[in-house]
């Protein structure tokens, strides 16, 4: 009894020594900012919901940090990432980013994934006045806030990523062109976002809407949901989907027989592991994506290099987004000059994105004021087993013709 | 309003679901009724069990149904572990709500494990019948959720004939409806609570193989199935393995139809809609008939 009682006695005191310490060196770090590594915060969901994409993320950011501190960091200072892990709870992202800012004393913040957890995490940003570029808040309420410091870099907020294939389904000739269409989609504001921009530029061209379904992301049953639509028959399906459901959902119509001209999923299709998931049913499958592994912008190539070299595997969308965060919000230190956490400086670099335009692997950004990127999506198709860009035609990333109607799955 | 075919379309796909369910939901029965134990771990043992079947059919080939002659062992001998190592510690007065601590921090063990073993990406099983249907007079009855129900109806009929016939199964309802009582004439009632553990966590290894087929999962899937497993054993009656089999048929055919005629998002109300009904209504459950806990 003795014994224990000192070694407890003794484990107290180490844990009172060691906290003070820990606060000693914290005390002194203010002093060392300035010229020390820039320090960029970043949470993520690394588990729950959304831990693949968050991981996908995780990787492109890692890979952007060391290709710049490879060529000699930002201002001649190292870069140094800290990442937190929110799994997926949009409580935990708000103190993510709060203890970052205040405690760790970041110079820059990196937003998180998905739109779920980037409008609370753009509040704290945006509360503390610092720059918020994010990889993955495309719903169009994340725009809708009145952020100042936040920007979104992809190509196009959720309700534009199926602006080419509406514009293509839109202008086949009459005999060819389906006449209606039917939308599930996931219960989540970037989800729903991409079925209905599509489903609202079909239905002002004529194309019926003839089963329009929304599902909790707790649905673990898709099956009826498949009935239901399978008793209208539709000629077009799209799925506002992110990667079980988009499964779910295909396997589900596969079951009951329904055989539609044409099938869109927003975010399943774009994932490796999608067509091991559906066997031979992902053919024909369009899907918006906004990078493509060998489009030719510049910087791209290097990217996927960089990114087998270090990770032994091809980057996805993921990765891509989280390097273009990176591309953006260094071009803007560059261009500014500093990258310190006070409001002058914070304010000038968001000024800087807002006016300007950004070469990234994604294709050249620019951005409205309230933080929308202004371009578009390609859309890609798996044709003959392979992921092959179809969208926008006649332009340089087109890699094949659009597969229509798809083949019976 | 909803054609006829589609509401008997919804009704089969119902009834499929809810057999599915009642295989999911046997051993939550099972843990409560012997030993008050709230086993919130049960879904994240689930998704265990899929991953394993996963393996083993990638790995060694095996079809994924025969895979549970490995799994249903394995998972048997983890329960008796279990709960002779980590919840037989647990004082009886606080059980319920102890338990519950213990085995959400299983469930997360579990997950982290499953995530740093397989990474997030999701994973599937696909053989060749996944995606066929049986034509039944216009209505589809996709193989996989028959496979599946045909799974429970076994697993269930197995457990009923256990837990009415063999000795052990008697020892075992002795022990869940007066344990003192089962001990004064002499079934060793720590050793019965044990295997009872082990046999409602065999049900998981059976569950998992067949979930493995039917749906794509990833680590976190569990969560999804936490809250309606939880729902059906309330409804069904707390500790009654027959009373959640028939609350399980029920509420998948109620889902169902729901969604065929209303949506999605009503459909998974109804298992909360049910749940607080019971709580108002009949506390004790409506299918557990006397013995069942009030919750």
């Amino acid at each position: 009894m003795v014994k224990t009682t000192r070694v407890r006695a003794g484990l107290a005191i180490l844990a009172v020594v060691s906290l003070a310490l820990g606060a000693c060196s914290k005390d002194e770090e203010p002093a060392k900012n300035a010229s020390g590594p820039i320090k960029i915060g970043i949470s993520l969901p690394l588990t729950g919901d959304f831990s693949e994409p968050g991981k996908g993320i995780k990787e492109g950011y890692e890979l952007w940090a060391e290709t710049v501190n490879a060529s000699g960091g930002m201002l001649g200072r190292q870069v140094e990432l800290i990442f937190r892990d929110d799994a997926s709870d949009p409580n935990r992202v708000v103190s993510d980013y709060e203890s970052l800012i205040t405690q760790d004393k970041v110079n820059l913040v990196f937003g998180p994934f998905s739109s779920r957890l980037v409008i609370p995490a753009a509040q704290v940003a945006e509360d503390n006045t610092m720059l918020f570029v994010e990889p993955a808040g495309a719903a169009k309420e994340v725009f809708t806030q009145g952020f100042k410091y936040l920007f979104y870099a992809a190509p196009a907020v959720a309700n534009d990523h199926y602006n080419y294939l509406a514009e293509y389904i839109l202008a086949l000739p009459a005999d060819q062109r389906p006449k209606t269409a039917a939308y599930a989609s996931l219960d989540d504001p970037f989800a729903k976002g991409t079925a209905y921009g599509l489903r609202d530029k079909l239905a002002a061209g004529g194309i019926k809407t003839v089963a329009d379904e929304v599902y909790p992301p707790e649905n673990t049953d898709f099956a009826a949901i498949a009935a239901r639509i399978a008793s209208k028959k539709p000629e077009i399906f799209v799925g506002g989907t992110q990667f079980e459901d988009s499964v779910g959902m295909l396997r589900a119509l596969q079951e009951l027989k329904v055989q539609p001209k044409l099938v869109a999923f927003s975010t399943g299709p774009t994932l490796p592991e999608f067509p091991e998931a559906v066997k031979g049913a992902s053919e024909g499958v369009l899907s918006p994506v906004g990078w493509a592994l060998n489009a030719t912008y510049p910087t791209n190539k290097e990217f996927v290099e960089a990114h087998k070299k270090k990770f032994g595997k091809e980057p996805s969308e993921d990765q891509a987004n989280g390097f273009t965060v990176g591309q953006v919000v260094a071009a803007a230190v560059k261009a500014v000059g500093c990258a310190d956490p006070t409001k002058d400086c914070q304010t000038k670099l968001a000024e800087h994105i807002r006016g300007g335009k950004f070469d990234t692997v994604v294709g050249p950004l620019s951005f409205d004021d309230n933080g929308r990127p202004e371009q578009a999506h390609m859309i890609q198709q798996y044709i003959k087993g392979k992921v092959e860009i179809v969208l926008p035609k006649s332009s340089a990333v087109q890699t094949a013709e659009l597969l229509f109607p798809k083949p019976a799955w | 309003m909803p054609s006829g075919s589609l509401l008997l379309q919804g009704l089969a796909l119902g009834v499929l679901t809810g057999g599915l369910y009642a295989l999911l939901s046997s051993g939550l029965s099972l843990y409560f009724g012997v030993m008050r134990v709230v086993m919130v771990a049960h879904p994240a043992f689930l998704f265990l069990a899929a991953y394993l079947t996963y393996s083993l059919h990638n790995k060694a080939g095996l079809d994924p149904l025969l895979t549970i002659l490995v799994t249903v062992p394995l998972f048997f001998a983890a329960g008796v572990a279990i709960q002779r190592l980590l919840i037989a510690r647990l004082a009886a007065e606080t059980m319920a709500m102890m338990s519950v601590l213990l085995t959400f921090a299983m469930a997360l063990v579990i997950e982290g494990t499953l995530g740093a073993v397989y990474t997030g990406s999701f994973r599937s099983i696909n053989p060749e019948y996944a995606t066929k249907s049986l034509d039944l007079f216009g209505t589809q009855l996709p193989y996989d959720r028959l496979i599946g129900f045909g799974m429970a109806a076994l697993t269930l009929a197995a457990l009923f004939v256990l837990l009415k016939v063999t000795r052990f199964g008697r020892s075992l309802r002795a022990t869940i409806q007066h344990p003192q009582a089962a001990r004064l004439v002499g079934i060793k009632t720590e050793r019965v609570t044990g295997l009872g553990f082990g046999v409602g966590l065999a049900t998981a290894a059976v569950g998992g193989a067949v979930l493995a087929i039917i749906t794509p999962f990833f680590p976190a899937a569990h969560w999804a199935w936490i809250g309606k497993l939880m729902a059906i054993i309330v409804v069904g009656g707390l500790g009654s393995v027959q009373g959640a089999a028939i609350a399980a048929l029920l509420l998948g055919v109620v889902e169902s139809l729901v969604l065929v005629t209303v949506d999605a998002t009503w459909a998974t109300m109804m298992f909360y809609i049910f749940l607080f009904l019971t709580l108002l209504v009949r506390p004790q459950g409506f299918f557990g008939g006397r013995l069942a806990q009030r919750f």
